[in-house]
């Protein structure tokens, strides 16, 4: 069972190795990446499967908590643990020109975001959270050009600035507790953390690990990043990266932080943020800016789901997280070529129908036209959220309703574009390179597969949420002598 | 006591300093600095968190326990808070290098702008009108500025 460490260990070890083997021999220094990342997706996936709906902690180096580090793996952790591992496979940025940093740096990502989702130990997620936010500025830079690098030092600025609050918060945790393993927070924190500390605490970790997940007033980062990196980068932070900080965000409040006031705050900050996301996208006029701005509204909509109290709020904003993971990224593969203005997209369909025939079926989804997931995963929100007898949870619905029907004008303004008559000159610029078209109809088709297998998987997520939200389990996992 | 609360205002006060400076800096090496001391006042806050006067150091030589111990929890993180610290910032300066390079200017809303105008040439369209940008700045006009 400690073989899950790997999924850590092993991309870190192949990212070390990397530079010296692409020296003896180009050839193996270009495989060993993309090799290691299936092994470790595999050896995620087999563990998966003997999970079954129990959940594992293990302590490193075999030094129990409160002394050790415990990682711990229930099937939300693993689920993601592999989302980011096949994620960063999939949109691999080690292509092309000086691949080996490229390389290096997908596989620390792809390790450091492993070791996010399995943490159990409070510091232990802020330095894998910080490595997550070294590699992510290298990406981004990646390009080149002087605009990326500006764009990458605002960035650093806004996440250097957001993880110094979360250490705050972290701090303030530990001041009250004398703890930082999860397990042991969530046993004292009724006693300790039920007060004014444990909420200025909560937001300070809520705006520090905000910063990644998009969240409202700490996002200006997102539209000129996710503009100026390689489009690749950008499809792997706004589906996978962004969804680890929710995870650790979801755990905290699962765990430790029970106060209604917080789940008040997220909440509307999630409302603020769809609205504006929406709005921003519905202005925008080139593809890249509209698919970040709309990235922040359906951030928006993971944070009002999950600010809903108890496993229901799991499920659906779980519903939504998974959706939009595999969605943007297919969207970003496709902006690759048609990032510039909307207006010169006129015809593209033309040179690319199954590129236009996959961003209308991305499109579809994400509006939420039924029979897609992305209808399941928005009416489940919608319920959920009619479910609750605060004001406040009525506004957050309609939120996500005028959020939809901004959707539905800008992104079907695009398809229109598409499938419009070209003005009579020829488009070769917009067809898309195999690679990239490859991975999104991959992304598309596991979509459509989605569509058929609703029930099963729907009855599978709310099992992993029912299981999320049991903390008292949680407890016993870690710590198997301690009382519930 | 008194000392509990010297340092305590110490942290606040650092942390404070720190986003303000942040917050209205408009040079990016001033910015980063605001960044370094809000840097400086988390982790004094956080050694603070179970900081004991007169608390010798954890280390037990020749089977002599001391009375008061200090958590050296606390310690180790903040070690690992300062090494993240340095790296993140060394990287930001080399790229503020490159930012001034490339626009001859640190000024951030010099920057902002330079790079929302490359952005939106590169996409092919035009800037879309805001109450905050000059509409008649052009790029050159804007690198002066910044420079003198």
């Amino acid at each position: 069972m400690n073989r899950l460490v790997l999924l850590v260990a092993l991309p870190l070890l192949a990212a070390f190795l990397l530079p010296v083997i692409h020296r003896v021999s180009a050839f193996a220094g270009r495989w060993v990446g993309p090799l290691t990342l299936v092994y470790t997706a595999a050896l995620g996936m087999f563990f998966w499967s003997q999970l079954g709906d129990g959940a594992v902690a293990i302590d490193l180096g075999g030094f129990r908590p409160p002394l050790g580090i415990s990682l711990y793996a229930d099937q939300l952790a693993v689920l993601f643990a592999i989302a980011v591992t096949l994620g960063t496979l999939l949109l691999w940025p080690g292509l092309g020109a000086d691949s080996v940093r490229r390389s290096t740096l997908a596989l620390i990502l792809a390790a450091s975001g492993s070791g996010l989702a399995l943490s159990g130990d409070l510091f232990n997620i802020y330095v894998f959270y910080e490595l997550l936010a070294v590699v992510s500025y290298g990406l981004i830079a990646a390009s080149g050009t002087a605009h990326a690098h500006a764009a990458t030092l605002r960035y650093l600025i806004i996440s250097a600035f957001g993880a110094a609050l979360a250490l705050t918060g972290i701090a303030l945790v530990y001041q009250a507790t004398g703890t930082l393993n999860l397990a042991q927070l969530a046993q004292l924190a009724p006693q300790k953390l039920d007060n004014l500390q444990g909420l200025a605490a909560f937001v300070l970790l809520l705006i520090g690990f905000g910063v990644k997940a998009e969240l409202f007033p700490v996002n200006t980062w997102v539209p000129e990043v996710y503009a100026t990196a390689p489009k690749r980068v950008s499809g792997l932070l706004a589906g996978v990266v962004s969804k680890l900080a929710l995870l650790v965000i979801v755990r905290l409040l699962v765990l430790i932080f029970h106060q209604p006031e917080a789940l008040h705050i997220m909440l509307v900050l999630g409302i603020l943020g769809v609205l504006s996301g929406e709005l921003a996208a519905w202005r925008a006029r080139d593809l890249n800016r509209m698919l970040a701005y709309s990235s922040i509204g359906q951030l928006g909509i993971m944070f009002i789901a999950f600010a809903i109290p108890g496993a229901a709020g799991v499920y659906a904003g779980l519903a939504v997280a998974l959706h939009h993971l595999i969605v943007k990224p297919a969207l970003f593969l496709l902006a690759e070529r048609w990032g510039g203005s909307l207006d010169a997209l006129a015809g593209a369909a033309r040179v690319s129908p199954l590129g236009a025939a996959l961003f209308t079926l991305l499109s579809l989804s994400i509006i939420g036209v039924p029979p897609l997931p992305g209808f399941w995963a928005k009416l489940l929100v919608l319920m959920q959220l009619a479910e609750q007898d605060s004001g406040l949870y009525l506004l957050g619905a309609l939120a996500i309703a005028a959020g939809a029907a901004l959707e539905v004008n800008y992104l079907f303004r695009v398809a229109a574009l598409l499938y419009q008559r070209p003005a009579g000159r020829p488009l070769p610029a917009l067809s898309h390179h195999s690679a990239d078209i490859v991975v999104a109809s991959l992304l598309g088709t596991a979509l459509v597969t989605g569509t058929f297998v609703i029930t099963p998987l729907g009855a599978h997520l709310q099992q992993i949420a029912s299981q999320a939200v049991d903390s008292g389990r949680y407890v016993q996992v870690v710590n198997p002598g301690e009382p519930r | 006591m008194h000392t509990a609360l010297i340092l305590y205002t110490g942290a606040f006060g650092l942390i404070v300093i720190g986003i303000a400076g942040i917050v209205l800096s408009t040079h990016l090496i001033r910015i980063l600095f605001g960044v370094a001391l809000l840097e400086a006042g988390t982790n004094l806050l956080l050694l603070l968190a179970t900081w004991q006067d007169g608390a010798a150091a954890p280390i037990i030589v020749a089977g002599r326990v001391p009375v008061l111990m200090a958590d050296p929890v606390p310690q180790a993180l903040v070690l690992t808070a300062i090494v993240i610290g340095v790296g993140v910032l060394a990287l930001a300066l080399s790229l503020a290098l490159r930012v001034q390079r490339a626009y001859g200017t640190l000024d951030i809303r010099a920057v902002r702008q330079r790079m929302e105008q490359a952005i939106a040439a590169e996409a092919g369209v035009e800037l879309p009108s805001s109450h905050d940008a000059p509409v008649a700045v052009g790029p050159v006009t804007a690198g002066r500025e910044g420079q003198s």
